[in-house]
Parts: C-alpha cells; sequence; structure tokens
C-alpha cells in the first residue's frame, strides 16, 4: 500500500515535470523551432550551427530536430500542422513542394524578406544562389523556400575493378555499363555484383529526366496543376528495361524497396566491395571517397548513366529546402529567417559541402572552395556540380510538381521492384503504376486543390 | 431491381419480428410481444449502418457490387441489433442473471459511490475505444487526408475498391499463411520442446529457463536481432551458408524466402511463452494417467496422443488465440526492422502493415479506416471459428 | 520404461554399465533441449559479441569479442541518446502499469460491492471492448490524439492503455472469491469503500496485482507500433522506436551500436521475466476459468 502510493506519488510527479506546458517557464529567450530530416552527422553538423547562431544572437533559442528520413517529416507535418505546433522552419524534399505549396501553411521566403537586403545585420544576396538551384525553387516568378542541401545522381565507381577489366575511366551510358560490367564479372577476382543502385523514386525520375521525358502532365505540373502521371512513356519504359537486364544477367546487386533503408544497403554494399559501380546521390560524396580510401581503393564519380538511344538532356536537382512557416510571430519569424541567411551563408555552404557533398549552393562558395584549392585536392566533389550545370533547362529536366509525390514514388519504387523480381513485362506494370498514379492524384487533388 | 429504404425495413421488420417472436414463445413470454419489439429492432437494424450512408450504395448509377455491398450492410445491421435482443430477451425471460457469478453480498449502502469508482475506466474505453471505433467507421466512408482542405464522402468505395484490388487479396491471403505457420510452427516446436522439458531429466530447470527468455524480447529486437544474422550482403548466415554449402539465399530480399525469415524470427521470438505455457499445462496432467497407460502397454506416442494431448487442450487453445493476435498484430514491429517497406515484391506486406503503411505513410486515412475494418472481421472471424470448433472447454472473461 | 533398461542394464557387461552410467538417461530429450536452447541463445549471444566490435570487425565474422565496445557506447549513449529513451520507457512503462492497476481495483471494486441500477450494461460495456484491438483502431486513434495535442506527449502513450477490461475482470473475479463477511465488517467499522479497498483488499490482492503488473510491465516495455506513431521528436523515443536511430550514422548500418542498444534494452523485461515468471504465468491465467 505504502509502496503503492510512494509509486504513484513519483509517477505523478515525473508527469508534472515532463507535462506539456510545465516546461515552458517563462523564457526570455525567442525560441525557433527547426525541423530537419536528418538523424546522422548531417544532424550534428547542423545542431553546431545552430550553437552558433544562438551564441551571436543570444535573444534567440535555435533548436534542431532531426527527423528518421524525408518521408518520415513530411508525414510529421501534417500532424502538426492539424495541432497547430507547426515549427517555425521545415525541410521538405523536392517531392513535398507541391503538398507544401497547397498545405498554405507556410510562408515565400521572398514575403518574409521583402525588399531588405540584410537581416540582423546578415547579408542577404539571393543572386549568389547558383543558377539550377534558381531554376528550381522559383516558384510563381519569386523564392518560395530556402535552398539548403542541393544533390544529384551520380555514380561512384569502385576504378580498382574498372582498371582491372581494362576500363581507365566509368562507362558513361547505359550499354557502357553493361560492357563494363561484362568485363568485370569475367575478372578472376570479380566483385558479387556489378552495379547497385538505391530503389528510390527519385534515380527513376533522373533517369526520365535525362531522356527530356516528363513524369506529369501539363509541363511537369510547372504550367498547370499536373492532373496525370505519364511516366509510363518509352522513356520510362526503357529504364525498366535496362534495370531489368543487368539483373537478369546477375549484374545488378538489387537494394530492394525498402524505402530510406535501401540507401544504407547499397552504403554496406559499395564499402565491402561487393559491387564495383553504385549510381547514387552526391549527397554522400564525401562517405563515398572516404570508404575508398579505407577500404585501399579508388572511389571515382562520374555523371549519371545515360540512355545511349536519346542522348542526354540534363538531370534534376535533388535533396531539400527549407520552408518557413506561414503566420508566425514576427520576432520568431525574423529569427527564423536570420537563421536561414546564416546557415546558407558563404561559409557555411562551403563547409557544409565538404562534410558532405551536396553541391555549393552559392557561387562565392564555390569560389572560396576553389581558391582553397579543395576541388584540385577532391575532383570528386566538382561531378554534381558539372552535371547540373550542363544539365538544359527544360520542364523535364526542372522536376516534377506534383500533390501526392511521396506516395507516387511508392507505386514507382513497387512496379520497379515488380519488374526486377517477377517476369512481368515491364510496359503492362507500368501502365498499371501509372493507373494507379493517377488515381492518388485525383484524390489528392479532389482534397486539397483550392 | 429498386431497392428501397422502406422495402429494406420492412424486411429487416419480418426478420426481427420472426427471431424474436420464436424466442419468447420458447421461453414462454408473450409471442405477440415479441413479435413487435423484433420488428421494431429489425427494421431500426436495417437502418443501422444504411441510414448515416443516406442509402447512397442504392443511389442510381452504382453499380451491382454497391448494391450487393449496401444489402450485407442492411442485414449486418439487423443481426447486430437483433441477436443481441433476443439473447437478453431469453435471459430474461427465464429469470436467469445476466452476469454470471454476480455475488454482490456485502454490498456498500450509497451505489452512487459506483460512479466515481468507475468513471476513469469508462471514460478512458469510451474516449480511447468506442469513439475511435466510431470513427473508423465514419473515416472508412471518406477520402480523408491530414492537412487537406476537405473531406469527401465516398459512401463505401475504399471496400469496394478492395474487391478488385488483386494485392489486397494477395495480402490477406499471405497474412493468413504467414499467421498460419507462426502459429503452427511456434506451437507444434514448442510442445516438442515442452514435453522433453518436462521429462524428469537432469537440468531441467536450468533448460527451462534457458528456453523461455525470448518472450520477453520485443518484436522490435526480434527483427534488429535477425537482421544483423540474415541481411544478405554481410549477415552472418549467408556467410556461414556461403563458405560451407557455397550457397547464398536472398533472406530479406528474395520474395519467396523473406515471409520465411520473418516467420522464423518471430517464431523465435513466440516460442518462450508457449513453452511456458505448455510445461505449466503438462504439469496439470495427473501422473497417474499416464502410469496407469504405461501399464496398459501403449506405446509413448499413443499415449502422448491419447492422454496428454487431450488434457493440454485448454492451454492449446488459450495459445491458439494469443498467438493469432501475436501473428496478426505484433509481428509489424518485426517486418518493419527486418524488411522496412514491406519486402520484395510487397512479400512481407501484411494486412496490418499495409494499414499503417496506407494511413499514416501515405496519408490516406479513409482506405486504411476501411482496411482496418476489414482486419478487424478477419480477425474476430477467426477467434469464432476457433471458439465455434474447439473453444468449448474454455470460456474467457466472464 | 524404466523397466525395460533396468532389465537390458543387468544382461550387460560392466563397462557398458560405466558407459550407461555416464552416458545420460533420456538423452534424446537432453539433445533436443540442448539444440533449442542454442537455437534461442545463438542470436543473442552473436548480438552480444557484435556489440562490442566496430563495423569492420563485424564484417569479418569474427566470433570473439572486438576493439569497439568503448566506440560503441560513446554512439550509444553520447551521439544518440539512449538514456532519454530509456528515461522515456520508464516513464511509459510506470504510467501505463499503475494507471492500469489502480482503473482496474476502481472498477473492479465498484463491480463487486456495489449494486447499481444498469450493472449488466455497464459489465457489458466493459466487456465488448476485450473485443477491440487498440491496433484495428489505430488510425482513428492517431487523428484523435492529433486533435487532443498530444502528439510527443507522455500522454499520448500512456492515458489510451491505462483502461482495461482484462485488469478489470482480474480483480473483480478475486474479489468475489474473497468472502462476503469482511466487507461487512469492514462496514460495521465505519470503513469506506476506499478504505476498505485499500486496507483489506489490497493486501490480500497482492499476487493478483503482481500478476497483472509483470504482464503489463513486459507489454509496456516492448510497444513499438504506437510509439512509432505519436512519437517524432527524435528526443521523445522510447526504447524500441529509438534503438532504429542506432545504426544510422552516414553510410552502411553501423551494427555495433544498434546490437549494444538492443541487448541493453532487452536486459529489463527478460530480467523481470525470469525471476518473476510465476507472477507472470498467473498473471495470464487468471483471467481464464479453469
Amino acid at each position: 500500500m505504502k509502496k503503492l502510493v510512494f509509486l504513484s506519488v513519483v509517477l505523478v510527479m515525473m508527469l508534472a515535470l515532463v507535462a506539456p506546458g510545465a516546461t515552458a517557464v517563462a523564457q526570455e529567450k525567442i525560441k525557433v523551432d527547426v525541423w530537419i530530416a536528418f538523424q546522422d552527422y548531417r544532424w550534428d553538423w547542423t545542431k553546431e550551427v545552430a550553437a552558433r547562431f544562438n551564441e551571436m544572437f543570444p535573444q534567440y533559442e535555435v533548436v534542431v530536430t532531426g527527423g528518421y528520413s524525408y518521408e518520415t517529416v513530411f508525414a510529421q507535418v501534417a500532424v502538426a500542422a492539424e495541432q497547430g505546433q507547426l515549427p517555425a522552419v521545415v525541410q521538405f524534399f523536392e517531392a513535398g513542394t507541391q503538398d507544401a505549396r497547397d498545405s498554405g501553411l507556410f510562408k515565400p521566403i521572398a514575403d518574409a524578406l521583402g525588399d531588405r537586403t540584410e537581416i540582423l545585420g546578415l547579408p542577404v544576396d539571393f543572386d549568389d544562389f547558383v543558377e539550377p538551384v534558381r531554376a528550381y525553387y522559383t516558384l510563381d516568378g519569386k523564392w518560395t523556400s530556402m535552398p539548403w542541401n542541393t544533390s544529384s545522381a551520380i555514380m561512384f565507381s569502385n576504378m580498382n575493378y574498372l582498371r582491372a577489366a581494362g576500363w581507365e575511366k566509368p562507362p558513361a551510358t547505359w550499354n557502357e555499363v553493361e560492357q563494363a560490367c561484362e568485363a568485370i564479372m569475367a575478372l578472376e577476382n570479380a566483385p558479387e555484383y556489378c552495379f547497385t543502385w538505391p530503389n528510390h523514386g527519385w534515380f527513376f525520375e533522373q533517369w526520365l529526366a535525362q531522356q527530356d521525358a516528363l513524369y506529369v502532365n501539363n509541363g511537369n505540373g510547372r504550367e498547370a496543376r499536373a492532373t496525370e502521371a505519364v511516366f509510363n512513356s518509352e522513356a520510362g519504359v526503357a529504364i525498366l528495361q535496362w534495370l531489368d537486364d543487368l539483373y537478369n544477367k546477375g549484374y545488378l546487386y538489387y537494394s530492394g524497396a525498402q524505402g530510406g533503408d535501401s540507401w544504407s544497403t547499397v552504403d554496406q554494399a559499395y564499402s565491402t566491395q561487393q559491387v564495383a559501380m553504385a549510381a547514387y546521390s552526391s549527397s554522400d560524396t564525401t562517405l563515398y571517397t572516404q570508404m575508398g580510401i579505407e577500404g585501399g581503393f579508388e572511389t571515382v564519380a562520374s555523371f549519371l548513366p545515360y540512355n545511349d538511344d536519346t542522348g542526354w538532356t540534363g538531370n534534376l536537382i535533388g535533396g531539400a529546402t527549407l520552408w518557413l512557416a506561414d503566420g508566425l510571430d514576427p520576432a520568431v519569424e525574423e529569427g527564423a529567417l536570420a537563421f536561414l541567411v546564416y546557415l546558407t551563408n558563404t561559409e557555411n555552404a562551403a563547409d557544409w559541402h565538404k562534410i558532405t557533398g551536396y553541391i555549393p549552393i552559392r557561387y562565392s562558395a564555390y569560389d572560396l572552395l576553389e581558391s582553397e584549392g579543395w576541388f584540385e585536392q577532391w575532383p570528386n566533389q566538382t561531378v554534381a556540380v558539372q552535371q547540373l550545370a550542363q544539365s538544359k533547362v527544360t520542364p523535364a529536366t526542372s522536376g516534377a510538381l506534383v500533390g501526392g509525390f511521396p506516395a507516387i514514388r511508392n507505386v514507382v519504387t513497387a512496379a520497379i521492384d515488380r519488374v526486377l523480381l517477377s517476369d512481368d513485362d515491364p510496359k503492362a506494370v507500368l501502365d498499371e503504376a501509372v493507373a494507379e498514379a493517377n488515381r492518388i492524384i485525383e484524390e489528392y487533388n479532389l482534397l486539397n486543390a483550392p | 431491381m429498386v431497392v428501397s429504404p422502406v422495402i429494406l425495413m420492412l424486411a429487416g421488420a419480418a426478420i426481427g419480428a420472426a427471431v424474436v417472436a420464436y424466442i419468447f414463445k420458447r421461453a414462454g413470454g408473450l409471442w405477440l410481444l415479441g413479435l413487435g419489439l423484433g420488428a421494431i429492432a429489425g427494421a431500426f437494424g436495417s437502418a443501422l449502418f444504411l441510414a448515416p450512408l443516406d442509402y447512397c450504395t442504392f443511389e442510381a448509377g452504382r453499380e451491382s457490387l454497391d448494391r450487393a455491398f449496401g444489402l450485407i450492410l442492411a442485414a449486418a445491421g439487423t443481426a447486430i441489433v437483433v441477436a443481441p435482443l433476443g439473447w437478453l430477451s431469453g435471459k430474461l425471460l427465464r429469470h436467469e442473471s445476466l452476469i454470471e457469478g454476480q455475488q454482490s453480498q456485502g454490498a456498500f449502502r450509497h451505489w452512487w459511490i459506483a460512479i466515481p469508482l468507475l468513471a476513469p475506466t469508462l471514460t478512458i474505453l469510451l474516449l480511447f475505444l468506442y469513439y475511435p471505433s466510431l470513427e473508423t467507421l465514419r473515416l472508412s466512408t471518406m477520402l480523408s487526408r491530414l492537412g487537406a482542405r476537405r473531406e469527401v464522402f465516398v459512401c463505401v468505395d475504399n471496400f469496394t475498391r478492395l474487391v478488385e484490388d488483386k494485392t489486397y487479396f494477395e495480402t490477406v491471403v499471405r497474412t493468413m499463411y504467414m499467421s498460419f505457420f507462426i502459429v503452427v510452427l511456434s506451437m507444434g516446436l514448442s510442445l516438442l520442446v515442452a514435453t522433453m522439458a518436462y521429462l524428469p531429466i537432469r537440468g531441467a530447470s536450468i533448460y527451462r529457463i534457458l528456453l523461455v527468455w525470448p518472450y520477453a524480447m520485443s518484436p522490435a529486437v526480434a527483427g534488429i536481432i535477425f537482421l544483423l544474422m540474415f541481411n544478405p550482403s554481410g549477415g552472418l548466415i549467408n556467410y556461414l551458408l556461403g563458405k560451407w554449402l557455397g550457397i547464398k539465399l536472398g533472406w530479406l530480399n528474395d520474395p519467396k524466402v523473406a515471409p520465411w525469415t520473418i516467420i522464423m524470427a518471430s517464431v523465435w521470438k513466440s516460442m518462450g511463452f508457449n513453452i511456458l505455457f505448455y510445461i505449466a499445462g503438462l504439469q496439470n496432467v495427473p501422473k497417474d494417467l499416464i502410469e496407469a497407460g504405461a501399464i496398459d502397454g501403449a506405446g509413448v506416442l499413443r499415449r502422448f496422443w491419447h492422454i496428454v494431448w487431450p488434457m493440454l487442450s485448454p492451454i492449446t487453445f488459450f495459445l491458439l488465440v494469443t498467438n493469432l493476435t501475436y501473428a496478426f498484430f505484433e509481428t509489424y514491429a518485426t517486418i518493419d526492422y527486418l524488411t522496412p517497406g514491406g519486402g520484395p515484391l510487397r512479400s512481407t506486406t501484411t494486412m496490418m502493415y499495409r494499414v499503417i503503411q496506407l494511413g499514416v505513410q501515405n496519408n490516406d486515412m479513409g482506405k486504411a479506416a476501411a482496411e482496418s475494418i476489414v482486419l478487424f472481421l478477419t480477425v474476430i472471424g477467426i477467434t469464432v471459428v476457433l471458439f465455434r470448433t474447439g473453444g468449448r472447454q474454455v470460456t474467457y472473461g466472464v | 520404461m524404466t523397466v525395460v533398461s533396468r532389465e537390458s542394464a543387468r544382461v550387460t557387461p560392466a563397462i557398458w554399465q560405466k558407459v550407461r552410467r555416464w552416458w545420460p538417461k533420456r538423452w534424446y530429450a537432453h539433445l533436443i533441449l540442448i539444440l533449442a536452447c542454442f537455437m534461442s541463445g545463438i542470436p543473442l549471444f552473436y548480438a552480444l559479441i557484435v556489440s562490442t566490435q566496430t563495423n569492420a570487425e563485424v564484417f569479418r565474422y569474427q566470433f570473439t569479442p572486438g576493439s569497439g565496445l568503448h566506440e560503441n557506447w560513446h554512439v550509444v549513449f553520447y551521439e544518440r541518446h539512449l538514456h532519454t529513451y530509456m528515461i522515456n520507457s520508464v516513464i511509459m512503462t510506470l504510467g501505463i502499469t499503475l494507471g492500469k492497476t489502480i482503473f482496474s481495483l476502481l472498477s473492479g471494486l465498484a463491480f463487486v460491492y456495489f449494486r447499481f441500477p444498469g450493472k449488466w450494461l455497464v459489465f457489458g460495456f466493459v466487456l465488448i471492448t476485450l473485443m477491440m484491438p487498440t491496433e484495428v483502431l489505430i488510425i482513428a486513434l492517431f487523428r484523435f490524439i492529433n486533435k487532443l495535442h498530444w502528439q510527443n506527449t507522455y500522454w499520448a502513450l500512456i492515458v489510451p492503455f491505462t483502461a482495461s477490461a482484462t485488469g478489470t475482470f482480474l480483480f473483480r473475479q478475486h474479489f468475489s472469491s474473497i468472502p462476503a463477511e469482511l466487507s461487512e465488517a469492514a462496514q460495521l467499522d465505519g470503513a469506506n469503500p476506499l478504505q476498505f479497498l485499500f486496507r483489506v483488499l489490497v493486501p490480500m490482492s497482492w499476487n493478483t496485482i503482481g500478476a497483472l503488473a509483470v504482464v503489463q510491465t513486459i507489454y509496456a516495455w516492448n510497444m513499438y507500433l504506437w510509439p512509432n506513431l505519436v512519437m517524432s521528436d527524435p528526443d521523445m523515443q522510447t526504447v524500441q522506436t529509438g534503438i532504429g536511430a542506432l545504426r544510422l550514422g552516414g553510410g552502411a548500418l553501423r551494427f555495433g551500436p544498434l546490437m549494444l542498444g538492443t541487448v541493453i534494452v532487452s536486459l529489463p523485461p527478460v530480467i523481470i521475466f525470469i525471476l518473476l515468471q510465476k507472477q507472470f504465468m498467473s498473471g495470464f491465467t487468471l483471467t481464464r476459468d479453469k
């Protein structure tokens, strides 16, 4: 009895301590909540930047919360919005762009900034952002969200295998990949597989854009609201056909349809030299280069291989941007804006690029890195920059804007899964996927279109 | 065929009247009263689900599948209202107590004190079980997304589309077969091991401890540990298989194998529980019964089959129900860690997993709610079948 | 069977008898049991070893403790915050177990020691919830929790699970078996129902309370799906949902920290389970009529 009473008292005290509201003792600092989608070293880095910012501006307390993945943060924002507990800044991946626009939860950066050229003494210079970034994140003619982690899909190759097979540089096209694989797999100490990639919807989009083919109608949703998916074109089928060929020949190590975890499966296969080449995001260029150094092989980054039949038009931007919540307290908004500007200033943009491989999003950051001799020392780091710079800007390479995109990506991933693991015809599978995607778009528009 | 609310109500009333009047008559009550009560209940029941839907299944332009679904709803509603009424009136007429074991001797005065005593439990049940149940029903007729501008009523489309959805049918079948193997393998192996551990051998008590602890591991941890052992590129099992036998299996990325990895992890985790209860059950088997069998000269297997197994049947039944719940719901965590995303070719996507994928990741709450209801009916259906076929010796709850 | 073996022993030569004595009786039982122990133990044993290894050692498949324990420990408790997850889990487990026990005691008391109108209806109201698993209501429950603004609070983890039909019936049954004279005597002494509950009934019910508590503790500690839905803040994860993050460090999965975390979070329920096995079993079987 006494024990029970004691325990309940303890419990009540604990609950009182942690209960919402109980912690909100009048704080003098203005709290700025920032949600990002990382829980690894990138989260740690961002927290360090926030700590420096908090030191510079003692009136603010920027709190960076890490999320498991883009997809989970995306889902959490909907929940937070319903609760009226949206943080000041949210990191949304490119696939969340349309949903974020429709939600009415966010305020375009340009609107929040007005015509000011500095905020809290920090200079604001939007002309300094590199062109592809500007093209992607200018919606309805104005800066909508703050670019931060911008990447592209590229390929990493284990040169030890390639050289042994007589290739001095990584293959550039689909056919070349197949030829290189043939040679590599014939080696005496061949790896288990030749090529791999994370089965994430983004890569399908990349290969589609390279062929200048659209994902959804209405100019990839940029001329008007997208109403139909169109990725079951010849270009789409060709992607599946190519992957299926590689798989059937035993060249492809398939990472599985496991959402976020397919990335680490590829990491593991590449770092343990079970594969010779991996299509991947440039976001981890630093890591992949390092894997080679630690594992005793040379990693060379190259453009993402493209379809020989259609040629290369360009690749799309990947990664995510930071969105500013609407309806914030003016003081919070000011702090949030200042943090966004600080986070993406020249030094931080350059540092961010160094530890990850996301492209330097400012010309000045690029110049800074160049003057340090960074790119000479680490040539892999320029590949994504070059790939985006050389891309022709068309509706296809600008990337799709469509509601319910994350769900559509799951449909595409499942379709690729099916083509690889079953005998079903790529065209038929893709047609079914488009039908499913159309249903998602239709329902999304029904519920969300203004 | 034109189906109108009136016709359905009349039909419901007729069925209700017949059933309740019959019960009244058998229990020696006024059958005319039963007729009236049953008619009202039946009419009400037929509208129970359909009135909130505004009889949308019979609107012009609806397909025959919708109409059939409407009829099922009318029938189900009628049954849900009429059956309890019949049961209750039968009991009352026969002057049977409604709650068994009702003693209430030494009851306190001031009956209203019971209200604050029951309040916490009832409030929580109401808010966190009853309300969500109704909300699930409501959501299942909607297109609904968190953060969307509006919700749209779609009648029973969320259900009827499941009939045409090939992947859903596959999911149901897959859930059944995975559950079947998890339950049967886990219980079968546990019975074998428990029988051995029950024998009077040296170190029996140590064996027992070493055997039952995995139960306390969580389904999530089972998934993580099996991920370590079975992940296809760096896992221990494939390394050993490759070294000794020269083969490698796609434990997590081959659609034929992946469900079995889940089954193995679940069996590994749940065997402890089953062994524990089977040992306890064996201890309840009277020794003289077994010895009598031995004198009769019955062989070990025959003795087991004819004497021990029947004595274990209450335990077996209890374990069946518990394991089934485990296989349907708790395996979610194992699947989520072992094959996040639901496995190659969705080969480890169970009904539960699909509900979460649809409702939370894809933010498609209406369809997820509809699938939850199907899941609920499936589990209830299997449990009822189990109770009918094997559960007569055992009663739960009351 | 014993008869037969004694006879055969008599006719075998002396040396054979020695072997027989050494050779355990019912060797097949030992064989099966050892095999079973091996099967259930190996995965955990391997997890233990990996928890001390660096990733490189893991992929070298080395079966001896490695050199990574210190670093893994650092990852688990400094880079990620397993202790935070553990505190969250402790609060959740305590909250659910205490809440469920107290509320079940109260409602058990009401059902046994009070006569009130419509009792059977209230009873039925509680009874029916046995057929409503939370899992099938989860989408609606999730929405409701959001409407209450309970996302990322302990309330969301605890409150929905503090009412229990099972617990109510458990105590109802137990109280019913306690002689009515006790409550009559208590009333004569002028005790009110709560005094009667805590001074008379509870001291007589420690076994039942313990049984319910053990089952609930293990259940709550091991919950995954629900905390995963309602807790998005990394500092509000419970052990089951939080350990997943231990493998993420950028690049390949880090098995060492993951396994160290796994072993640590599994210890409490395993210890409780082994020590309180009897209570655990009675907790499960008590709700069953024999």
